[in-house]
């Protein structure tokens, strides 16, 4: 019964994708601008070779570049999404005054930030600052720009404030006095009652915040003026018209993704085992 | 005998709400009341007339608008220190545990893990929980267990007061009357001043050292029980008890019916 049903869902999954490569497989006959399934392989089984007739890096390093980019974005976009937003949910007049412009600024799409962060930041990266002039020997710092990491920011930094906020602010009252009338202070009933409560909106606003800087940094680092990463690999792959090493770099920035996202879920459902679930 | 102390004061206590709705609701008013330490001290009255405002003046998550509320002999502020609370929908935490729960108090107070796990245990023993659910949480819980854990938190860092606000309401006929004993039993050893709200006069005919009779925020009547323990419900003189505070429920409940 168990085995049958399993069976059932590796059929039903592997529906699209049995198709999406028939149609990849014969739209590539004869075609300038589809690679052929084999080519793409060929580009994924070797990540750590030079590209050939290509201004770029191996594919491993366009992507570990992209991953560090994210992440250092994440993390910060993390603590202070996270600490601004308890503060807005937890503060009447902070959640007033802030929320419309919060609200506002996740309306705009990140990438439109990327030319301000340019020119804020410039090429500097934390190679830069450390080693000045000499900072291109150090490839993977230096490709830490600072305008990238900026921009990821700006992506992921207001859903994670604003789930965050929503979290603090709907903490029930009846929690808080429970806490209260057994003598916590204002720290032990922030760490023992708004912050579990809150947890699971503030990994659902991580979740979002991390699905859109995954988004972003592919298109900011396709936008001009900035290199390196798997968006870089793609667009110099158009540029040269070598179209297997872009559909290679599409599938591992879906694989990333894909990751990224199960992990963030896993801890969502860790954080929210003691909702009673509905199915 | 030297007299005994006086725990929770209210001296013409009051407390007003206004919402945009209804600009000046007086839940409770003109409200005076002495609970001696030790005592079990019953405010009965129909829902809506002020018991859970009254209970959370008592316990400081509310300011008298006039009068004043004392406990242990200082005005409230804030909560007061060693009060153990058990709210009407019971509040417990839904992401901790039973164990989780009980123990939140003394983790409050910094106990170590190994003391708030055998001190939580003993109060989930002493309210009759079987000891198998301390790993389970709330939800997966009847209510009447909910109440019991409620009921645990709430003795588990040995408070000499305790507040209770309806905590058996909405539970089977049998299962109240269990919860009743449990907590007389807790009470005759421990002998805490408790002020328990109940809008059921049965219930507060067997808890009660003295009852009294709540409507429209003010007290209107006040009764001394001293029928021995454990009191027989069905005895004469229970029910005698309790046909006359019935009665002078609904007079005034009508009188003021009339009125308004
Ligand atoms: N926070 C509040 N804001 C406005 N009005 C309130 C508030 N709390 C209570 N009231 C009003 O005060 C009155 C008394 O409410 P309270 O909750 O004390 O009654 P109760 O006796 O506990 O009722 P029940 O038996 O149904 O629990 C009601 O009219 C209620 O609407
Ligand atoms: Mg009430």
């Amino acid at each position: 019964m168990k085995s049958n049903r399993l069976i059932r869902k590796i059929l039903l999954g592997a529906i699209v994708p049995v198709v999406i490569l028939l149609v990849w497989h014969f739209a590539s006959i004869g075609s300038v601008v589809v690679p052929s399934i084999s080519s793409v392989v060929e580009v994924l089984a070797h990540p750590f070779s030079e590209p050939e007739g290509l201004d770029s890096t191996p594919l491993a390093f366009g992507a570990a570049v992209s991953i560090l980019r994210v992440l250092c974005g994440f993390i910060l976009a993390a603590l202070s999404g996270v600490l601004i937003g308890l503060f807005i949910g937890r503060c009447k007049l902070a959640m007033e005054t802030l929320s419309p412009v919060m609200s506002a600024a996740m309306a705009v799409s990140p990438i439109a930030w990327i030319p301000v962060t340019i020119i804020v930041f410039g090429l500097s990266s934390p190679a830069t600052a450390i080693y000045g002039d000499r900072a291109w020997e150090h490839g993977l710092l230096d490709q830490l720009r600072f305008a990238i990491v900026a921009v990821i920011w700006m992506g992921a930094f207001f859903p994670i404030a604003l789930n965050t906020a929503a979290g603090a602010a709907g903490v029930r009252a009846g929690h808080l006095e429970t806490a209260k009338v057994l003598g916590a202070t204002r720290r032990q009933i922030l760490t023992k009652i708004v912050l579990p409560s809150a947890a699971p909106a503030i990994l659902t606003g991580l979740r979002i915040g991390a699905g859109i800087a995954w988004r972003v940094i592919i298109a900011a680092e396709i936008f001009p003026g900035t290199r390196g990463g798997l968006g870089y690999m793609i667009a110099t792959a158009h540029e040269t018209a070598s179209y297997e090493y872009a559909f290679a770099g599409i599938i591992v920035i879906a694989a990333i993704g894909l990751s990224l996202d199960g992990l963030l879920r896993m801890a969502l459902v860790r954080v929210s085992r003691w909702q009673p679930r509905e199915r | 005998m030297e007299p005994k102390r006086q725990v929770i004061r209210f001296e013409n206590a009051g407390k007003c709400f206004s919402t945009p709705a209804r600009p000046e609701v007086w839940a409770v008013r003109d409200f005076n009341l002495t609970c001696l330490e030790g005592e079990l001290t019953c405010v009965l009255g129909p829902s809506g007339c002020g018991k859970t405002t009254l209970l959370r003046l008592a316990a400081g998550l509310e300011m008298p608008t006039m009068g004043k509320v004392c406990v242990n002999g200082s005005a409230v502020t804030n909560p007061p220190e060693n009060i153990g609370v058990v709210s009407q929908e019971g509040d417990l935490l839904p992401w901790r545990r039973v164990l989780g729960n009980v123990a939140l108090g003394l983790e409050i107070r910094g106990l170590d893990r190994q003391e708030r796990t055998e001190r939580a245990k003993k109060a989930i023993n002493r309210v009759g929980l079987p000891s198998e659910v301390v790993q389970s949480f709330p939800h997966e819980l009847s209510g009447g267990m909910r109440r019991r854990v409620a009921l645990a938190r709430a003795v588990c860092t040995n408070p000499r007061i305790l507040l209770m606000d309806e905590p058996f309401s909405s539970l089977d006929e049998l299962t109240r009357h269990r919860l009743q004993a449990e907590l007389l039993q807790l009470w005759l050893s421990d002998r805490q001043t408790v002020l328990f709200v109940t809008h059921s006069l049965e219930e507060a005919v067997f808890l009660a050292d003295r009852i009294l009779v709540m409507t429209f925020g003010r007290t209107v009547a006040e009764f001394r029980l001293d029928l021995d323990r454990p009191r027989d419900r069905l005895g004469d003189e229970f029910i005698k008890v309790l046909l006359e505070v019935r009665r002078a429920l609904t007079e005034h409940e009508n009188a003021a019916a009339d009125v308004s």
